[in-house]
Order: C-alpha cells, then sequence, then structure tokens
C-alpha cells in the first residue's frame, strides 16, 4: 500500500442492532483522493459499516456503536459533534436513486440552501452547475433544470444525487451500492464519474459486484458476517488473496 | 418412453373440474358483492329521496301581502312617538290591527266568507303580529299611514299550498278550517297569497313550537360555523404537532406504545363521553358558559383529535423512508427534513384526514346535548351580534336543531328538520368535495 495522508480511521468499531452484533471489531484506515471500495456478501455489513462514516445510523433506535471513528483525526461519535454538521462534511449517495419529488434545480440547491453556502441567486446558479457538471449531468439537465428530478432515468436520477452530494463540498463521498439499480450503460457513465470523482473527494463505495470494484478501486476492504476479513491494494486482493474466504468469495465459493 | 408419456395434463379446450369449481366460486363471490353494493346505493336512494321529498319545500314559504291602515289611536295613543311609550303597545294590540286589516282587505275584494273574525285572523301566522311591531317600532313615522306588506301565513294554510293539507284532512284537524283554505283560494287568485323562495329558512333564528312557519336555522348553521372554527384552530394544529412528534421525533419505546393503543382508542370512545367530559371540564371547572359555541368546539375539538392524529400519522408513515435518508443525508436537521419533505409530501394526507373529522364534528349531536346546546335559542346570541365575547353566549348547532325539531309536534317541524339535514348534507358535500379536491391538487407522486 502506498503511503497516502489518512481521511479516515477506524478503531475497534462494534456495531449493534439490539442483539444483532452486525459490525465486529473492525480497523481500517481510508486514504484520502482513493477510491475504497467495501465487498462481501449480502447481509455481511458493509452499509451499516458505512453508514457508521457519516452517523446515518443514529436514525435508527436500536442501533449501537462503540469504537472510534476518526475524520481528520478527530472523533466523529465525540459528543461535541453535530452529526448535521458532519453530513455535510461526509455526503451519501443511496442505493435506490432518491432525487427530491422537486426540481433538478431544487435537488441539487437544497444541501448548499440549508447550510447557508450562497448568498445570493447568482452564487446558487454557481453552484448548482458545477455541482451538475462534476456528476456529468449538466447537459442533460441544463434545459429542464425547473422539471421534477424524479422524471429522469435512473441513471440520471442517481447522477443527480451525486450532484446533490457534492454540492455541499464534501469531503468524503459514501456510496452504497449506487448501481445495483441501474443497467449496464448508467452503470458505465457513474463508474466513470467515480473514476473522476477521485481527484477531489475521498469516495467509499459499498458493491456487490466484484467486477464493479476491480475496476473503479484503488484498494478493497472484504467483509464477511460482520467481520473485516482483508483489506488492501485492490489488485492485491484480486490476484492474491492472503484470506482463505477472500479467496472463496473472489472465485464465487461463497455470496 | 412413448411420445404421448409426457402429456400430464388434459386437454386445455376442456375445462376440468376444480377450474370450473374455482371459476363458479369467484362468480358467486363478485355476485355477493354486487349485491351488497346494490343494496347499498338503493338505501342511500330511498334516504336521499325521502330528506329531499320532505324537507326541499322547507325552502318554500307562502306569504300574504296585506294593505292596511296603522291607526295612531291603536299604536301611539299619545302621539307622541315616543319609542318607550310606543313599546308598551304588545304584539296583542298589533294582532288585533293585522287582523283587522286582512278582514277589512277581504271586504275592500268581496271575498265573503261565514267564518268568524277570530278564525280569519287565524290565517296569518302568531309570528306576523311581531313582524309588524318590529316595522314599527323601527319606523315609528308609518303610524297613521297605510302601508303595503308580505307577511307570513300559518303553517296549515302553508302546508295547503305544499300538498300538506286539503280540505279532507282540515275537516279533521282543529287547526286549521276549510272556510281558510277558501280564503286562500280566493287571495291566491287575486295575487296576494304567493309562495316563494323562503331565505328566513337560512338566515332566522329559531321559533317557538306554535310557528314553524317562522323557525330558521340562522342561529344554529352559525354556531355551527364557529365550532369548526374552534375545532379547526385547536385541533388542526394539535393534532398535527403531536402526529409528528409522535411519528418523526419520539422514541420508540413503552411509553410512545401506550400512547398509540390510548389514541385509536380514543377514536373509538363513544361520542356522549366527549359530552361528559367536556361538561366536567369546561363548564364545572373552567366555567365557560353553557350552551356556548367555544365549549361545544373545544368538546368537538376533543372528540376530533384523534379522529386527525391517525390518518395523519398514516400519511406521515406512507412517506418513503428514502426521502428522510435523501435530506438528512445532505445534512438537514431532522426538523428541516420533517418540515422540508415529508410534510409537504404527507399533507394532502393530513388535509383529508382534518377534513373528515371535521365532518364527523360537524354532524355529531350527542356531546352536544350534554353541554346544553340544545337549548331553544330564540335571538341571535349577543355573541354574534354585539361584543359579549365571541363564542360566549348560548348558541345552537345545525344537527341539534335537527333533533330539536324532530322532537315537536307539529308536523310542519317535519319539512323543517328535513330541510335543516338538506343544509347539513350541503355542508358536508362541499367540506368532502374540498377534501377531494386538495387531495387531487397537491398529491404528488415520488
Ligand atoms: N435497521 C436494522 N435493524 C436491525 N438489523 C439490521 C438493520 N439493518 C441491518 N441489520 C442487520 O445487520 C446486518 C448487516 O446488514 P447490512 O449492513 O445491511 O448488510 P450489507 O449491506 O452488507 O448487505 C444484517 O444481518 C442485517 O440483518
Ligand atoms: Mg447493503
Amino acid at each position: 500500500m502506498t503511503d497516502l495522508p489518512i481521511k479516515i480511521s477506524a478503531r475497534n468499531v462494534d456495531v449493534f442492532y439490539g442483539a444483532i452484533h452486525a459490525i465486529k471489531s473492525v480497523n481500517v484506515e481510508i486514504a484520502d483522493k482513493m477510491v475504497t471500495s467495501f465487498i462481501g456478501p449480502s447481509g455481511c455489513g458493509k452499509s451499516t459499516f458505512l453508514r457508521c462514516i457519516n452517523r446515518m445510523n443514529d436514525t435508527i433506535d436500536v442501533c449501537r456503536v462503540t469504537g472510534d471513528i476518526l475524520i481528520d483525526a478527530e472523533d466523529i461519535y465525540d459528543r461535541r459533534v453535530d452529526p448535521v454538521q458532519l453530513r455535510a462534511k461526509v455526503g451519501m449517495v443511496f442505493q435506490k436513486p432518491n432525487p427530491f419529488p422537486k426540481s433538478i434545480y431544487d435537488n441539487v440547491a437544497y444541501g448548499p440552501k440549508i447550510h447557508g453556502m450562497a448568498r445570493n441567486k447568482t452564487d446558487l446558479d454557481e453552484i448548482v452547475e458545477k455541482s451538475l457538471r462534476r456528476a456529468a449531468l449538466w447537459d442533460e439537465a441544463k434545459d429542464r433544470l425547473q422539471e421534477p428530478g424524479t422524471g429522469l432515468s435512473g441513471g440520471q436520477q442517481q447522477r443527480l444525487c451525486i450532484a446533490r452530494a457534492v454540492a455541499t463540498e464534501p469531503e468524503v463521498l459514501l456510496m452504497d451500492e449506487p448501481c445495483s439499480a441501474l443497467d449496464p450503460i448508467a452503470t458505465a457513465q457513474i463508474e466513470q464519474l467515480i473514476d473522476e470523482l477521485r481527484s477531489s473527494y475521498s469516495v467509499v463505495i459499498v458493491t456487490h459486484s466484484m467486477a464493479q470494484a476491480s475496476r473503479v478501486s484503488d484498494r478493497t476492504a472484504f467483509f464477511h458476517l460482520g467481520e473485516l476479513v482483508e483489506y488492501g491494494d485492490t489488485s492485491h486482493i484480486f490476484t492474491n488473496p492472503s484470506d482463505k474466504r477472500t479467496e472463496s468469495y473472489i472465485t464465487g465459493r461463497i455470496g | 418412453m412413448t411420445a404421448h408419456s409426457t402429456k400430464k395434463h388434459g386437454s386445455l379446450l376442456v375445462k376440468d373440474a376444480r377450474t370450473q369449481r374455482r371459476n363458479n366460486a369467484e362468480l358467486r363471490f363478485r355476485a355477493y358483492g354486487l349485491t351488497a353494493v346494490i343494496v347499498g346505493i338503493l338505501a342511500l336512494i330511498v334516504l336521499l329521496v325521502s330528506i329531499f321529498s320532505n324537507g326541499i319545500s322547507a325552502f318554500q314559504q307562502t306569504k300574504l301581502m296585506i294593505t292596511l291602515e296603522l291607526p295612531e289611536a291603536k299604536l301611539d295613543q299619545k302621539g307622541q312617538r315616543d319609542l318607550d311609550v310606543m313599546k308598551k303597545v304588545t304584539t296583542i294590540g298589533y294582532s288585533k290591527v293585522l287582523g283587522n286589516g286582512l278582514i277589512d282587505q277581504l271586504d275592500r275584494l268581496g271575498i265573503a266568507t261565514d267564518l268568524k273574525d277570530k278564525d280569519v285572523r287565524e290565517i296569518l301566522s302568531k309570528e306576523s303580529a311581531a313582524t309588524l311591531r318590529d316595522v314599527v317600532l323601527a319606523d315609528p313615522s308609518l303610524i297613521g299611514t297605510t302601508v303595503t306588506m308580505e307577511f307570513l301565513v300559518n303553517g296549515r294554510i302553508d302546508g295547503y299550498f305544499k300538498g300538506r293539507v286539503d280540505r279532507a284532512s282540515a275537516e279533521l284537524d282543529k287547526n286549521v278550517k276549510p272556510g281558510q283554505l277558501d280564503i286562500a283560494d280566493a287571495l291566491t287568485e287575486h295575487g296576494l297569497m304567493y309562495t316563494q323562495f323562503n331565505l328566513d329558512f337560512i338566515l332566522a333564528p329559531d321559533a317557538s313550537d306554535q310557528r314553524p312557519e317562522a323557525a330558521g336555522l340562522g342561529v344554529a348553521i352559525l354556531g355551527s360555523i364557529y365550532m369548526m372554527l374552534v375545532v379547526l384552530f385547536v385541533a388542526l394544529p394539535v393534532g398535527v404537532a403531536a402526529s409528528i412528534y409522535l411519528e418523526e421525533f419520539a422514541p420508540k419505546n413503552r411509553l410512545t406504545d401506550v400512547i398509540e393503543v390510548n389514541i385509536s382508542n380514543l377514536a373509538a370512545v363513544p361520542s356522549i363521553v366527549y359530552g361528559i367530559l367536556g361538561l366536567a371540564i369546561f363548564i364545572n371547572m373552567a366555567q365557560f358558559n353553557q350552551s356556548s359555541p367555544l365549549v361545544g368546539g373545544l368538546v368537538l375539538t376533543l372528540m376530533t383529535l384523534p379522529r386527525i392524529i391517525i390518518p395523519a400519522r398514516a400519511a406521515l408513515k406512507s412517506v418513503p423512508p428514502s426521502i428522510r435518508d435523501a435530506a438528512l443525508g445532505v445534512g438537514a436537521s431532522r426538523m428541516q427534513t420533517v418540515f422540508h419533505h415529508v410534510l409537504p409530501l404527507a399533507a394532502p394526507g393530513i388535509l383529508t384526514g382534518v377534513i373528515i373529522g371535521l365532518g364527523q364534528a360537524l354532524g355529531e349531536t350527542a356531546p352536544l346535548l350534554l353541554i346544553g346546546m340544545v337549548a331553544f335559542v330564540r335571538e341571535y346570541p349577543a355573541a354574534f351580534t354585539a361584543d359579549a365575547g365571541l363564542f360566549g353566549e348560548a348558541s345552537t348547532a345545525l344537527p341539534v336543531q335537527v333533533f330539536n325539531w324532530t322532537q315537536r309536534a307539529d308536523p310542519a317541524f317535519v319539512e323543517r328538520a328535513s330541510g335543516a339535514i338538506i343544509v347539513l348534507l350541503v355542508f358536508l358535500l362541499i367540506m368532502n368535495a374540498l377534501a377531494i379536491f386538495l387531495r387531487r391538487r397537491y398529491e404528488r407522486r415520488w
């Protein structure tokens, strides 16, 4: 593994849903300006761990997180941290495209508006354009900014969600199986987009497709039954896994 | 293995016994359903036809035009036009003047009758003397002149024009004589007695059981409207706030479970129980005026709250969680998530619930009887006309007025009660139409 600055670091993280022990003592360090993918069989806790990084798990009553997660060396579970502020810094894209039932413009402008990032309409217009360009949606959407975001195709909706997430200028971008509801063409577009986002963000992507993990990510973490089994350079994991479980998974024997 | 051995099923062109039985069962079920729907629709039609055939005539009223002198000697002996002195002449005095006016008019027109003068006078409503007195007291300069005015006729004569009374029934009825009907016919020929639209049914207050022809719904309508305003302005914010809190903020634990179960139970509590509660709290403890629309409105609010909270929570619950995730994911607070995203999507459902709740409250009678809104209200309450404290004075409400009128002996009140039901139905129809409109208008898909 090359030496890049560490953005996120998790130490002895355990997550419980009531009595279910979903994440078991995970330690991981995620580098800045890189794409890190989480793979593993369904139900192994990839989403759970991802949602710890922006504290979306706080919204689930029964969910309890122990251990430390640090972003830029600050413990995000510290009592002084307001999850609302954290989520402006750590953006998230969900499995199913979930644009607001509002116009395309309002979808992108919502985050900057509530965080007071634009002083006037011109500022806001600029942010919207920049974000849509980042998400490679500007050309398709520029003439229909006032149309509802829900009227776009699935792939466009997901790119709209990415534009919405990058509009608040996050430093980390979390993506939970962003392509699982999309067709291959839309998937390819999103993957290309992720490749471009790498230069500006620390991207963490959960995927069930090993091909996707190997295509887009620099590093890969393999989860199994709540444990982080193996973590390392993607090329290494896929060609020369050190754990038997990883090997079985990538060769298709489990999962 | 032979070729036909793979053929496990019979011909598709012939239905097997099982399919036949299944199809028959489905046909039977459809027949039951259709029968139920038809029975329901027939019952509704019978109901509407009976209400409308009885009640539509309440919107018409028979009037009599009389030209009469207002003799100073009878109405203002002192001749000073001093109101305080003039008020000493009661409706009995005016009744004589009016009766004589009618008899004179019959003489002038040459309408002969063998009825006693007293019976001729009774063609007019008992209310008409009061009408004349009010007019004269409002404008004393009329005394000494000859005026032409419209007066209500007695309920039986009115019934004659509406087909409720005929000569055969008049023979048996001690409240009306066939001779009076002859006079009515003669006056009709002269164009002086006629039936016309009865705005007073909607605007006038109630009248005593002796004069159904003068009874109106004005106070009841106003009372109902005031109560609905109280319900709207108390139950809507409280109910919506409670459902948002319970649905979006409250932790899910034993306590909130208990609250949830109890809200469902409250919605099922018989409405009369809320009347007892209101009596204890608002009248005995808080000392609000009995029969006032404020108390009525608050009692209906208690009753309506759970009926607003339950659909409001359902509407909030039906907003997909992915919308909440999306908002929280870009860093909206929970409050922003609710007010910017969830509530607008739930609003049509909440509004529909509110309007249906209001509709139920509008038609509710039992709890109002317990807090004394059954009172006979002859005048517009001061609350409606002066600054005696809004919502303060005794009033009544539409459904209570219906109940009240059905209790009275005179058959003319059956017509009035049915007319009141029509008014109530119109209000409900308007509210339901509003609910449908709002749902259509603001329902958004996601
Ligand atoms: N909201 C929840 N409540 C209770 N258990 C949950 C919840 N979400 C996930 N789990 C459990 O946690 C485990 C990990 O789930 P998840 O993180 O969604 O897996 P993955 O994303 O890898 O498929 C599963 O066993 C799942 O049943
Ligand atoms: Mg998942």
